[in-house]
């Protein structure tokens, strides 16, 4: 007797923690696609994506982390890869473009420990209002290797907002500039939805 | 320790002053904040009274565990979280303290 009521309680616990696992299973999607083809995020942003080889990149959010973005596997094999993002709290904490951009790039890619040459800074319109593009390149002559870069800072609010793309490569591969075309789509699309957090308090 | 740079003036909005306590040396902590720009004040302890008063000194580590505390202005601690800062949690908390009258 004492037997099956053991067995009993086995299956039961088996059976609960099945139904947990079948929880995490039907976790929803954070966006939905609208009629016009763009991504609604989190019913938070609005945006084009990019073409179906790019792959969703999504970092929970915490100090300094991703809000999510795309990745595409280039041909060539490693490093050649591009990834884009948008980022809610980009390095820094200046609210001034220029001051934010001085900032952002002592950290950017600071794991690759790679000095930045800018091949150009202009202001651009961005989510609404006015922002802040640098385009830079960086190289890794011990790894032999090297990055292309475009960071586009604009507001939400009074804080400052990043969308960026890297475009990683060996010292004598070739960019491919039509995957800054795509995040350009990418970011001219973007829209803010509601009002951030901050905008709230 | 950014988020708490770019929170400064919501901070300052909930009347809420924010400092960094850790067991580096006065030197150490000066260059750091210089690296990050912060301009708030970092507390050097490196006799780690603070660390054992908060319970985040673990045994035989040089280096307190991470926890964020928020103390009234009675001098009451009204908030602890362990590990990375929960900013929009630790600004949603300050404006409920402040809103009560109970000032940081």
């Amino acid at each position: 007797m004492k037997r099956k009521e053991l067995t009993i309680l086995c299956l039961v616990l088996v059976v609960a923690w099945l139904s947990g696992c079948a929880t995490t299973e039907t976790t929803q999607k954070p966006y939905r696609l609208s009629q016009q083809g763009t991504v609604i995020w989190e019913d938070e942003f609005e945006f084009m994506p990019p073409p179906p080889d790019w792959k969703l990149l999504r970092v929970e959010a915490s100090e300094n982390d991703i809000n999510f973005g795309f990745m595409r596997q280039d041909p060539g094999g490693y490093p050649s890869i591009t990834t884009f993002a948008y980022d809610e709290e980009p390095f820094g904490c200046g609210t001034k473009f220029e001051q934010r951009e001085k900032e952002f790039f002592k950290r950017f890619l600071f794991n690759a420990i790679i000095q930045f040459q800018i091949l150009e800074r202009k202001k651009v319109q961005v989510v609404g209002g006015e922002g802040l593009a640098v385009t830079v390149e960086g190289k890794d002559p011990i790894k032999k290797e090297k990055v292309r870069a475009k960071v586009v800072f604009g507001k939400r609010g009074d804080r400052v907002v990043g969308f960026y793309i890297t475009q990683w490569r060996t010292m004598d591969g070739i960019y491919d500039l039509s995957a800054f075309e795509i995040f350009d789509k990418f970011v001219t699309s973007f829209k803010f939805l509601k009002k951030s957090f901050y905008e709230t308090l | 320790m950014e988020g708490h740079q770019r929170n400064l003036s919501l901070y300052e909005r909930f009347n809420a002053r924010v400092l960094g306590v850790s067991r580096d040396d006065t030197i150490t902590l000066k260059y750091f904040a210089k690296s990050l720009d912060l301009t708030f004040p970092l507390l050097s302890n490196v006799t780690a009274f603070l660390g054992v008063s908060f319970y985040i000194q673990p045994e035989g580590q040089p280096i307190f565990g991470r926890r964020t505390v928020v103390i009234d202005k009675k001098g009451i601690i009204r908030y602890v979280r362990d590990g990375s800062p929960d900013y929009k949690d630790i600004l949603l908390f300050l404006k409920k303290l402040n809103q009560e009258g109970g000032r940081p």
